[in-house]
């Protein structure tokens, strides 16, 4: 994650969906923290591979990099790589900055 | 956004091009329809295949974007279900996946899809597939378009042309029977009919004293009056030959009535006749005026002639009947096969009709009962 302070510049266009997505992605955190929990790797995997799809769509291009070690992850049934991943993901929307262009 | 996509509602009706988007992730379902909506088109959100087949069997919408890993039916069934309907064959299919391998492309193109576009969707490259399949579906309906107007203008002009030879009722028929054969079947049929011959009097006179292009106008003049009679009583115009006219009713279209509308479109000829008359009297000082002959009976319908030249007609002794009455005919006068008059005679005004008894009519061996009726 190299962006300062996670801050990410989106399209104005999409401006009113961002706080639903961003919402979206909280649930899809917790979901994704249950699920290590449990070590569920395949519902791991198919989240990993949500986010691999609607990060760059909107914009936010760490979502899709995280998604995609996710599930791959996931599909090694990796757990400490699973967990690193969640917490970076973890940290990435605690301390995620929007602006937009 | 996931309340739109559970719901499936409208989000911009205002646009005419409709993009029907099928995703079950409700971002990326908002994401696809906003972009849609930026470019001005009309977007619908559903997320799941049942409901995107529901959706366009409701409404075919101009361009589907088509998610593939889907609840229910797949993208791709959904697709080859699309593309497999001619009513939906021509919609454009985008199949939206993060497939990346190479069977699931060939799938999406054995399914039928017409575009791929891969998760994650860069916006700007959605749009630049959107607005090229927009301008080929509108290239196509455009097309389409044009070839309907041009077979509906081939149609009426066929129509039309058709008008200038056969009743209206007639050629819609043959119109409607195009590609089937009927009318002009070739096989005829025996039918009840009525048979009205109408002749011109003083038509000799005219040919002999008026110049050739007076003549034509003339007779133009009165052919109209004549057809329009035999069309406002729905009569069929099997024959147009020097001055006389041949009508038939009760054919090719059952008339029940069709006495009456014999006896009705004779009455009709003579006076709509009588003012051309008059008028002719005054320009050019012949006497004219309409000889009329009916007969009912059966006869015989169908195509006749070769195969390069073929006549609708009719024929028979009814015809001939009412064809030698029409002869005996004097102007204004109506001669009534006694077989038919009875069917008219509450029609016939009061102290018009007359009875001349049996008549030895040309080419025929026996007598036939005749009423006069002059109009």
């Amino acid at each position: 994650m190299t962006q300062d302070a996670h801050t990410v510049k989106i399209s104005k266009d999409l401006e009113d969906l961002i706080p639903t997505y961003l919402a979206n992605r909280k649930k899809e955190l917790d979901s994704l923290r249950q699920a290590l929990e449990a070590a569920d790797f395949e519902q791991i995997r198919q989240i990993g591979h949500r986010m691999r799809g609607v990060g760059v769509s909107y914009g936010f291009d760490d979502v899709t990099s995280l998604g995609k070690l996710i599930e791959e992850a996931a599909k090694a049934s990796d757990k400490a790589a699973l967990a690193k991943h969640v917490g970076t993901y973890g940290e990435y929307l605690s301390n995620l900055r929007v602006t937009y262009e | 956004m996931s309340d739109l996509a559970a719901t499936g509602r409208d989000v911009a009706p205002q646009a005419a091009f409709r993009v029907l988007v099928v995703d079950d992730d409700p971002d990326m379902a908002a994401l696809l329809a906003a972009t849609v909506q930026a470019e001005g088109m009309h977007a619908e959100v559903v997320s799941d295949g049942r409901a995107a087949v529901a959706s366009v069997a409701e409404a075919p919408p101009d361009l589907v974007l088509l998610d593939v890993v889907l609840p229910g039916a797949c993208g791709f069934e959904i697709c080859r279900r699309l593309k497999t309907d001619p009513l939906t064959a021509l919609i454009p299919v985008v199949l939206v996946t993060a497939l990346e391998d190479r069977n699931s492309r060939l799938q999406g193109i054995e399914a039928g899809a017409d575009d791929f576009l891969s998760k994650p969707v860069r916006p700007e490259e959605l749009v630049a597939r959107m607005k090229t399949l927009r301008r080929l579906h509108e290239t196509r309906r455009e097309l389409e378009a044009r070839r309907l107007d041009a077979e509906v203008e081939r149609k009426d002009a066929l129509h039309k042309a058709l008008w200038r030879y056969v009743s209206p009722r007639l050629t819609e028929r043959i119109m409607g029977a195009a590609g089937r054969g009927a009318p002009f079947r070739t096989d005829a049929e025996r039918a009840d009919v009525v048979v009205l011959f109408a002749d011109l009097r003083g038509f000799t006179r005219i040919t002999e004293t008026i110049g050739v292009h007076n003549v034509v106008d003339m007779l133009n003049e009165y052919f109209s009056v004549l057809t329009e009679a035999a069309y406002q009583h729905e009569g069929t115009i099997f024959n147009m030959a020097g001055d006389s006219l041949l009508v038939g009713f009760n054919v090719p279209f059952a008339q029940p009535d069709a006495a009456a509308r014999a006896w009705r479109t004779a009455m009709d000829m003579v006076s709509r006749f009588a003012p051309v008359s008059a008028e002719w009297r005054a320009r050019f000082g012949v006497a004219t005026g309409v000889g009329i002959g009916l007969c009912r009976g059966e006869a015989i319908i169908g195509n006749i002639g070769s195969p390069h030249f073929m006549s609708y007609t009719i024929i028979g002794d009814t015809v001939n009947t009412a064809a030698r009455l029409m002869q005996m005919a004097q102007a204004d006068e109506v001669l009534v096969a006694a077989t038919l008059y009875e069917s008219i005679r509450p029609l016939v005004p009061p102290g018009r009709a007359q009875a001349r008894g049996e008549v030895a009519l040309r080419g025929k061996s026996e007598a036939v009962g005749v009423y006069s009726v002059k109009l």
